[in-house]
């Protein structure tokens, strides 16, 4: 189990259960980052469509860690601790850019595109005097590095030698549905950021749950966008430390089991004085009309009808985190579906329609668990103990114990 | 050139504005709008990049309306109230029945639980038909400094 600081003892009942503590307590935080973030897991970073060119750089975090990300003038991509080797400031202030070096402000030490120092000012002194020792090796003196690796022009870094190659840890029935998604070059078409007065697994486990979906999200179910009762399913992966849960539109199923049933089609017009919001196209040929891809421990990748997006949280503290969503379309969109995704964007991010629900919900829960005691936890036995992929049923928990069997292995809890 | 009392019924607008949100009768809000009007909220962050993505973004009436339906009807969040302050306001310019204003805005809000924070700041670059009978907002897009939102944003700015 290994040394585990915060004395916390996992509940006999296993994934089936998540203590409340760990959502608050500023020491199994910290080991968090130790062990999950600088640990042997891959960090989604950026994509790699924001690094168009030789000298593009981005900067994102992993964990609490200020991240770099370069494109080289041979076209290799690096992930660079944003921490000057001088005395710590950051190298990168902005969110991205290009430069054919990274100089920090404060002393102006400069780095290449592959974070190795190339300049120190005054290094030989001023008229004979001062300057850096002989001793002093500029090679020993480089941003530190990540390992990075890309897969579907999706960027990861991680600080583990030891972790296995991205595309072995996405697995096999994840990388599939990357490859759905990632299939033609993407173009970004703007951001959002969100901060979130909670823990961040609870927006982990939130993205993943499939249970709260059709119930939290009214929006979804009185417009019929997505229900239980539609087909759908959920995919594990990793021991359940990737996760997918996704539904097919009824629209789709014309003359199926759903208007059998008696059940209404989706009629997007049904309430909205405005209906054109929600006109949207098939886009993929399996007919998933919503997928929700979780990549243990904090990249999401979402498609919501014809809003395409990539959503990366970042920790900032035990009760805070960001939401960083990085929202795209294809290159090749007519004008007519770059303009559907964008007013489709209305569904999603901080002012969605069906993602304002998850805002506050999380810090419900984090209010909720304040003052319990050591014992108490959350439940999770809908669709049973076991973390395995089911087509059919949502009604399930599988995705969240799936999260929490990544937690446990990793903190050695 | 504007004439005084074309400038009140500027003034007139944007104070409705704001009382139709901040005084909780978002019901009116729509009717401040003309029935084929654009209202946008977006980031600093993604216009500067030539980026158009909406954290909120209506066209025509009907989608203002939804908006409301959203907010009283379907969504979930913990009921809050916002303040909003207006400065700076210029006109543009005007051809006699369009003015083009320009002005900043601060919003303070409440929650139900008394944790005020200042949500959000910045401007409103708006388009105003101004006819016999008043003015209406033709266009409001409304460009928020920070990146980011606290928790969610569910009333419009
Ligand atoms: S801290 Fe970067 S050069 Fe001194
Ligand atoms: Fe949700």
């Amino acid at each position: 189990m290994g040394e585990n600081v915060s004395q916390l003892k996992w509940p006999d009942e296993g994934v089936t259960r998540a203590p409340y503590r760990v959502l608050a307590d500023p020491e199994i935080y910290a080991e968090e980052q130790r062990k999950i973030f600088r640990g042997p897991t891959w960090h989604y970073l950026c994509l790699d469509a924001e690094l168009p060119e030789a000298g593009s750089y981005r900067t994102t975090y992993i964990g609490e860690t200020p991240v770099i990300v370069t494109r080289d003038k041979d076209g290799a991509i690096h992930g660079l601790v944003n921490r000057c080797s001088h005395k710590g400031a950051l190298v990168c202030v902005d969110a991205g850019g290009k430069k054919n070096q990274l100089t920090c402000l404060y002393h102006a030490w400069s780095f290449n595109l592959q974070g190795d120092l190339v300049g120190v000012p005054f290094h030989k002194g001023v008229n004979g005097q001062g300057g850096m020792p002989e001793t002093f090796e500029y090679a020993n003196h480089g941003l530190e590095k990540l390992r990075v690796e890309s897969y579907c022009g999706l960027v990861f870094g991680t600080f583990s030698h030891h972790v296995e190659p991205l595309e072995q840890y996405i697995g096999p029935a994840m990388t599939a549905h990357m490859r759905r998604v990632f299939h033609k070059p993407v173009e970004v078409i703007g951001y959002y950021h969100q901060t979130l007065d909670n823990n961040w697994k609870l927006y982990m486990e939130n993205s993943r749950d499939p249970y709260h979906a059709t119930i939290l999200h009214a929006f979804y179910a009185t417009f019929k966008l997505n229900r239980l009762t539609m087909d759908g399913g959920i995919t594990i992966e990793h021991d359940g430390w990737n996760t997918m849960n996704f539904s097919i539109g009824a629209s789709l199923k014309e003359g199926g089991e759903y208007e059998k049933a008696g059940l209404r089609n989706v009629v997007e017009d049904v309430g909205l004085a405005g209906p054109e919001l929600l006109h949207r196209t098939q886009e993929f040929e399996d007919g998933i009309t919503v997928a929700i891809q979780s990549i243990f421990p904090t990249c999401v990748n979402q498609q919501i009808y014809n809003t395409l997006a990539i959503r990366q949280l970042t920790p900032q503290g035990p009760n805070k985190c960001e939401l960083h969503w990085t929202v795209f379309g294809y290159k090749d969109d007519t004008p007519e579906l770059r303009q559907m995704r964008l007013m489709q964007a209305n569904l999603i991010g901080p002012a969605g329609y069906v993602s304002i629900d998850d805002g506050v919900i999380g810090e419900y829960v984090q209010r909720g668990v304040g003052g319990t005691g050591v014992d108490a936890s959350a439940v999770m036995e809908m669709g049973g103990s076991a973390v395995e992929s089911a087509r059919g049923s949502r009604a399930t928990e599988a995705t969240l114990r799936g999260f929490w069997t990544g937690y446990r292995a990793l903190m050695g809890l | 050139m504007m004439n005084e009392a074309q400038r009140r019924l500027i003034d007139d607008l944007q104070a409705r504005y704001i009382r139709a949100i901040d005084d909780d009768r978002i019901e009116d809000w729509p009717g401040l709008f003309t029935e084929q009007c654009l209202y946008r909220i977006i980031t600093r962050e993604n216009l500067d990049a030539g980026m158009l993505l909406p954290l909120m973004e209506c066209r025509g009436q009907g989608m203002l309306a939804d908006r409301i339906t959203g907010l009283r009807k379907i969504n979930v969040y913990e009921p809050h109230r916002y303040t909003h302050q207006q400065s700076g306001l210029v006109v543009e310019s005007f051809d006699g029945t369009t003015a083009v204003c320009r002005s900043s805005y601060l919003v303070v809000r409440t929650m139900g639980n008394g944790a005020m924070s200042i949500f959000s700041t910045g401007v409103y670059l708006d388009k105003i038909e101004l006819s016999a009978t008043g003015a209406k907002f033709i266009e409001r897009i409304v460009v928020q400094d920070s990146r980011t939102v606290g928790t969610l944003l569910v009333i419009p700015l």
